[in-house]
C-alpha cells in the first residue's frame, strides 16, 4: 500500500486519526449497513451468527435464557460503539480520537468485519487476493478494515496505561 | 432473627431430622470459559482483548492466543457460574467465539 502515515498513529497530541473524506464515507456507509441489521434483523439471522455466538454447547435450556438475557444488551452495547465512532467519522474537524473513541473504533471495526466475513465466508488463507474471485473486491475491503483495525490494536497497545486500569 | 419460636422447636425435638448434607456443594466444579478459533478475529485483536478483559499480561495473552489459534481453543477464565457467564458475555461482546461449561474435574 502506498500511504506512509498509518490509520491511527501516535503523536504528541495523542492518537491521531489519519484518513481522508472518502475512507470516513466508506466506513460510515459500513457502520450504517450493521447498525441496520443489528436493529433490524430476525433472531437467528444468519449474516449475524458471529455477532451472537451460542455460550453452551450441549445446554438448549440454559443457552435459550441466556440468549434472553443477553441478546438486548449485546445489540445496545455494538450500537453504543457504532454511534461512537460515526460520530467522530462525522465530523472532519476531529482528527484526535479519546481512548473511549478509540476502544470503540475497535469494537466497531470487528463488528463491520464480522458481518463481512461472514457473508464472504472468509477463511485463515484468504489474505493473498485472487483477481479471479468474484468476492475480490469484498475481500480487498474486508483486508482494508482488517488493516484499519490492526492500527487501532497497536495504537492502543502502545498507550496502554490509559486503555486499560488492569495494565 | 426471630427468637420468638425457639420454645416450640425444644418441645419437640425427636421430630427433627438432621438434613443431608450435599456433599456436591462443598465439591462443586467450577465452570470453565473456553475461547475457540475463527478465521475472522485477528491474531493481534484476540490478544488486545485477552488483556482488556481480563488483566493479562502481553505474555499470558499471547501465549493463550496462540493456544487458540494452533490449539483451536483455549480455557481462558474460570469460577461460579455466574462468572463464566459474565466472561463469555464480554467475549461476546468483543466478537470472539466464547462457550462455558462445568469442568469435568
Amino acid at each position: 500500500m502506498a500511504r506512509v502515515k498509518p490509520p491511527f498513529a501516535t503523536t504528541k497530541k495523542g492518537i491521531a486519526v489519519n484518513l481522508g473524506p472518502d475512507e470516513r464515507g466508506l466506513l460510515r456507509t459500513l457502520l450504517g449497513e450493521v447498525r441496520e441489521l443489528l436493529t433490524t434483523a430476525p433472531i437467528g439471522d444468519p449474516k449475524l451468527a458471529r455477532l451472537f455466538p451460542p455460550a453452551y454447547f450441549d445446554n438448549d435450556e440454559a443457552e435459550t435464557e441466556y440468549q434472553r438475557l443477553m441478546r438486548d444488551e449485546l445489540i445496545a452495547s455494538r450500537l453504543d460503539s457504532i454511534a461512537t465512532v460515526d460520530a467522530f467519522l462525522g465530523d472532519d474537524k476531529l482528527k484526535i480520537v479519546t481512548f473511549t473513541q478509540l476502544d470503540a473504533f475497535c469494537a466497531a471495526l470487528n463488528s463491520v468485519r464480522l458481518v463481512l466475513g461472514t457473508l464472504l465466508n472468509v477463511g485463515e488463507i484468504d489474505d493473498d487476493l485472487d483477481e479471479d474471485d468474484p468476492r475480490h473486491d469484498e475481500l480487498a475491503l474486508y483486508n482494508f478494515l482488517s488493516w484499519l483495525l490492526d492500527s487501532a490494536i497497536s495504537a492502543l497497545m502502545e498507550n496502554p496505561h490509559a486503555s486499560n486500569p488492569h495494565m | 432473627m426471630n427468637t420468638q419460636g425457639v420454645t416450640l422447636v425444644a418441645a419437640a425435638p425427636s421430630t427433627i431430622e438432621r438434613p443431608e448434607v450435599e456433599e456436591s456443594i462443598s465439591l462443586e466444579h467450577p465452570w470453565i470459559v473456553l475461547v475457540w478459533n475463527d478465521p475472522i478475529n485477528l491474531m493481534s485483536y484476540v490478544t488486545f482483548v485477552f488483556q482488556k478483559l481480563f488483566g493479562y499480561s502481553l505474555e499470558k495473552a499471547t501465549e493463550l492466543m496462540l493456544d487458540v489459534h494452533e490449539k483451536g481453543k483455549a480455557v481462558v477464565s474460570s469460577g461460579s457460574k455466574e462468572k463464566a457467564e459474565m466472561d463469555v458475555y464480554r467475549l461476546h461482546e468483543h466478537g470472539l467465539w466464547a462457550t462455558m461449561q462445568q469442568d469435568a474435574v
